[in-house]
């Protein structure tokens, strides 16, 4: 089925005339043409439907994004809305599928919804608007000039006539799109930059948001798949006499999944219900081949990783200066190693996918990042057109990168062929968390001089899976993200600098976790900061200052030292901090620690200062910020995926233990206001959090911490 | 399986289920009221919290046969038009991010407020620490339950 | 062996003496039983309970003690110990840490708000590792009767589950009986992936009854 104009009217709603733009953007380009439905059809291409108006003047804009918490179920209509000029009231959103040709790039990563599409969302309410604008002056044979839009009506200033916008659509709909349409001023904004309420509020919170787990479509089946507990294995054999003897249960059958350049087996179980599933699951027999691939504990891992990191000279990421030459001579040296542990996602909502493949054609419904990624791959996989491979997505429940994965979909739709009906495949918790992909551990040797108070010479060697070779290349190259997290201007002010990375590889499948490198590579080299300023004798924001030499960095520290109380800071009480970057927005935070009556060591606050540039809703940036702070200490303090030969240990909650409301500290957040681009607000707040704690326990008791996670108890 | 009859959101039913089956996937898949939600199965994280005659049990742990000639409710029923005190406090805070985990917050949040109607933080946290939320949307949690509670007395003081 | 005699300068609480012996006897797994407080004895019914109480107890306290240590083994085992904290929070697992999410003790031992006992645990285990155990009574002690066993020594157990002031004044009826309490029973039930406690019901129950019928003597200190 072709997504056409028309289906987009059904999807909304619509029916009849309407004012329908769009804009085509294959590459993401940042400035795309605004185009006219009608235009798009002629062109033969799939336009970008992101807003309709019809006769009655209702406003329907179309998310390509997904909705996984971060926001944008509010940010994309605020930005339309702002520039058409109509109320966030009068909007409605619907997902729109996931289709590369007409969306573009898609995937809900890289905190980059807004960063990555603003400029053309602005452009396309501002393009709405004004030809709005010209048909109401049409109409009253006046000049545009003289015509104004506001609330969903053009008013003619000097007789204050007035048109509501249905009236105006089809007129509108008749006009050449204009090119170069004015934008509004920042200072006249009545939405952007306004903390204004989310839109996807209210249905969360009487149980109405459709999240995947919730999608049922008629004649759903539900299934569950028995998995290796190993992350590679393939079915050698099993035996469902049971399984089948259970009320209910209608096929037993092989399946499998791609993870990157690999498969996973599993059998699956297809029920009436997902208890019976449940049931049945537990019965059947699986024999499992686990040959070809290595049975890897963390021990050993950590302990390969460290030998590299002794033994070798990685792939040269970014050298300047001789920092080698510098340590291999210094009489005095840091030369420490940090470590990061394996990460599982979590999501509160399991994985799950409906699938329905029926006469060649495959239609799937989801808590998906990625719909467009997901139409190619299974088109691919499954030999199906990609114009018969219809992605949908419903509310995700957490995604954290781990939803931007063609995995389950393609399970799902595996299953729903072979059996010839529609189904639904759900993820138990332990299936969530014991098959990966995870975020990879890796470990830090972290070398450097400071001599006369200064950084002489400056080295780190990374160790770890690398997500690249996941996905089927770079093994000849250093890791791209070596330095993610790690502020730029510092390659400017340290002369002798080496980050090297020494090539690593596990069979465990590794993946982006929020924030992705920038949540270890911020530990470390904020950490090594941190120790090169003591070394240095300096104090440590003032050190980063003096090697951060620019106005927008200087604006952030000052700003940290303001509403921290940096400098006033009394005995008994330990400071730390770290600034890291990452998507397009740095984050600057300040963690204090003191020790309560007993001796035990608490979080006493934690301020962040995120500059973002250029924003929609500082709301959500808050809140967005909170999150990362939270999940930032809940990878600092309390959970690591482990392995015991081969099988991830940790399979739920009881022992994967997240952080709870008795865990959370005060927490302050301050956005810079400045027109610079504007940058992620779903991920930048993460990777400082843990070095800006780690470094308030040295600031207080001494004690530098170098492995993470480690207990707040045992410090 | 057996004949199983509860009140649920006020409403009288009957259905006919294992009573073996976690009142989880009797709510959402035989009842049909998707609001209440599965996130671990194992009573750790609170996301398929409802009300058993009164008290905020984990379903996926309570069989559905415990729940038999009982009433109970689930977020669906929690109010007629979304106006809980503990519903406009959200909203008016916009606590969720992702929203999977609210429906259980709230209804532990819920017996909280009905047990004691000006909590301090010590109460929240004794109330709501068997209800995670990946988000980490807590301190708003927080504050939306003191503005409900600021809400709730409110109106018992309109209504005298 | 012969009937020792009442013992003049010992560290033992010779039961006679006590105002009402009543011992809470918390042994299984989690849990804790509820004797209130509200049922103190008047004091006419301590008299008559002494009265009725003293004769048939036999006072060996050599064999009491000895009883005692097995008692005491079975007490610190996690499935006992678990519900008998020292703080407001039960403990969990074998290693004994604290329960995950902290929830605490209440007034009556039953939970708060949100955060109650049978929220979670149901009346009998729930399939599968890692998942609640179940008691149609699951609780700790209540507030005004914590019964700590966590820390304590032999000495300081036994003198606490002697001591009416802070067993909930139990008879010695009461005490004996409680060793067949559905709660206490459950320990030996803890449901999958949890150790038993160190010996079978029968074998703590004989020790239970021994320590208390030869006289419920406290290890020394």
């Amino acid at each position: 089925m072709t997504v056409s104009r028309r289906n987009f009217l059904k999807v909304s709603g619509l029916t009849g005339a309407v004012l329908s733009l769009g804009f085509y953007s294959p590459t993401n380009a940042e400035e795309a043409e605004i185009i006219k439905a009608v235009e798009a059809d002629s062109f033969g291409i799939e336009m970008n439907a992101w807003v309709h108006i019809d006769t009655s003047g209702k406003v329907t804009i179309f998310s390509h994004r997904a909705e996984m918490g971060q926001g944008v179920y509010q940010a994309i209509p605020q930005m339309v809305a702002e520039e058409l000029e109509v109320n966030l009231d009068e909007v409605n959103i619907v997902f729109a599928k996931g289709d590369n040709k007409k969306y573009g790039n898609q995937i809900t990563g890289g905190s980059s919804t807004v960063r990555g599409s603003y400029k053309n969302l602005l452009n396309l309410g501002a393009t709405a608007r004004t030809m709005l604008i010209q048909a109401a002056a049409n109409k009253w044979s006046v000049a545009p000039t003289e015509c104004y839009a506001q609330g969903g009506h053009v008013y003619h200033r000097p007789s204050g006539k007035q048109f509501h916008y249905g009236e105006l659509v089809i007129d509108a709909s008749k006009l050449e799109t204009p090119k170069n349409v004015v934008l509004k001023k920042r200072s006249d904004y009545k939405l952007i930059g306004k903390p204004l309420p989310r839109q996807d509020t209210k249905l969360k919170t009487n149980g109405t948001a459709t999240f995947g787990l919730d999608k049922e479509i008629p004649g759903m089946l539900y299934a569950m798949v028995v998995r290796n507990p190993r992350l590679r294995g393939k079915v050698k054999s099993f035996d469902d006499t049971a399984a089948r003897k259970i009320p209910g249960v209608k096929h037993v059958v092989k399946t499998r999944m791609g993870v990157f350049s690999t498969y996973r087996e599993g059998v699956a179980v297809v029920a009436d219900s997902i208890w019976t599933a449940m049931q049945a699951k537990k019965v059947l027999k699986v024999e499992w081949d686990d040959s070809g691939f290595e049975h890897l504990s963390t021990a050993d891992i950590y302990k390969r990783q460290a030998e590299a990191l002794q033994t070798q000279e990685g792939l040269p990421f970014k050298q300047q200066g001789d920092a080698s030459a510098i340590i291999a001579q210094a009489s005095k040296k840091i030369d420490v190693v940090y470590e990061t542990p394996y990460q599982y996602h979590s999501c509160m909502e399991p994985l799950n996918c409906v699938a329905h493949y029926q006469d060649g054609k495959l239609e799937i419904w989801g808590p998906i990042q990625a719909p467009e990624w997901v139409q190619d791959y299974i088109s691919k996989e499954m030999n199906i057109p990609r114009d018969k491979v219809i992605v949908n997505m419903t509310f995700l429940g957490g995604g954290f990168g781990r939803k931007a994965f063609m995995d389950y979909p393609h399970e799902a739709s595996v299953i729903s062929k072979e059996i010839g009906a529609p189904v639904q495949v759900v993820w138990t918790r332990e299936d969530d968390a014991t098959q990966g992909p995870y975020r990879p551990g890796i470990s830090y040797r972290c070398e450097g001089v400071v001599v006369n108070g200064e950084i002489s010479a400056f080295k780190v060697k990374l160790a770890g899976q690398n997500n690249s070779h996941w996905r089927g290349g770079g093994k000849d190259k250093p890791n791209g993200s070596a330095s993610e997290g790690f502020l730029k201007p510092y390659f400017d002010s340290i002369k002798n600098l080496s980050i090297q990375d020494v090539p690593f590889e596990t069979p465990i499948p590794t993946m982006w976790w929020r924030s992705v490198y920038a949540s270890t590579n911020g530990f470390a080299y904020e950490s090594f900061l941190d120790e090169l300023a003591i070394e240095a004798g300096k104090d440590p924001l003032a050190f980063r200052k003096d090697y951060l030499k620019e106005e927008r960095l200087h604006q952030l520290i000052d700003k940290m030292e303001e509403v921290s109380g940096w400098k006033s800071r009394k005995k008994n009480e330990g400071y730390g901090t770290a600034i890291t970057e990452c998507f397009g927005s740095t984050v600057g935070q300040v963690v204090k620690v003191s020790r309560n009556t007993e001796g035990k060591l608490k979080i006493d606050h934690v301020w962040a200062v995120m500059d973002c540039g250029w924003y929609v809703n500082p709301d959500t940036i808050k809140a967005q910020v909170e999150g990362c702070i939270v999940m930032g200490l809940g990878a600092a303090t309390m959970h690591q995926v482990t392995f015991q030969d081969g099988i991830p240990v940790d399979k739920n909650f009881y022992s994967y233990q997240l952080p709870r409301i008795t865990d959370i500290p005060p927490i302050d957040i301050h956005i810079m206001e400045n027109d610079a681009d504007a940058g992620g607000v779903g991920e930048p707040g993460l990777p400082a959090f843990a070095p800006a704690l780690t470094n308030a326990i040295f600031d207080l008791t001494g004690k530098r911490i170098r492995k993470l996670p480690f207990s707040l108890a045992s410090v | 399986m057996a004949s199983i009859n509860f009140n649920i959101n006020g409403k009288d039913q009957s259905i006919d289920v294992d009573p073996q089956m976690p009142l989880l996937w009797a709510i959402r898949d035989v009842v049909g009221l998707k609001g209440t939600k599965y996130g671990c199965g194992v009573a750790q994280c609170g996301a398929c919290t409802v009300h058993l005659n009164g008290e905020a049990v984990r379903s996926c742990v309570t069989r559905v046969g415990r729940a038999n000639g009982q009433k109970i409710m689930t977020i669906e029923g929690l109010s007629e038009n979304n106006n809980h005190p503990l519903q406009l406090a959200w909203q008016e805070i916009d606590v969720p991010q992702c929203g999977y985990c609210h429906s259980g917050q709230i209804m532990s949040a819920a017996v909280l407020l009905r047990e004691n109607p000006n909590p301090t933080d010590q109460d929240i946290d004794n109330a709501m620490a068997g209800n995670i939320c990946r988000c980490g949307t807590y301190l708003r949690i927080r504050k939306a339950i003191h503005l409900a509670a600021g809400g709730m007395q409110q109106k018992v003081g309109k209504n005298e | 062996m012969k009937q020792p005699t009442e013992p003049k300068t010992h560290s033992f609480r010779p039961i006679r003496t006590g105002i009402a012996i009543g011992v809470i006897l918390t042994v299984t797994a989690i849990m804790a039983s509820t004797f209130k407080t509200t049922d103190k004895l008047t004091e006419e019914d301590v008299k008559t309970k002494n009265k009725t109480n003293r004769a048939p107890i036999n006072r060996d306290s050599v064999e009491s003690v000895k009883a005692f240590a097995s008692v005491y083994k079975v007490l610190m085992s996690p499935r006992c110990m678990n519900c008998h904290p020292a703080g407001d929070v039960p403990l969990q697992g074998d290693d004994s840490h604290l329960h995950t999410m902290g929830p605490k003790r209440g007034a009556e031992g039953k939970g708060l708000y949100a955060m109650k006992c049978s929220n979670c645990h149901q009346p009998t285990n729930t399939p599968g590792v890692h998942t609640p155990p179940g008691n149609p009574n699951w609780h700790l002690p209540p507030a005004t009767m914590r019964m700590v066993f966590q820390g304590r020594t032999p000495h300081q157990l036994a003198k606490q589950l002697m001591d009416p002031k802070q067993n909930g004044n139990k008879t010695k009826e009461q005490l004996l009986e409680h060793a067949h309490d559905g709660l206490v029973l459950g320990g030996w039930n803890p449901g999958e992936g949890r150790t038993l406690p160190p010996m079978s019901h029968a074998e703590f129950t004989k020790a239970w009854t021994t320590w208390i019928k030869k006289g419920a003597y406290a290890p020394k200190p």
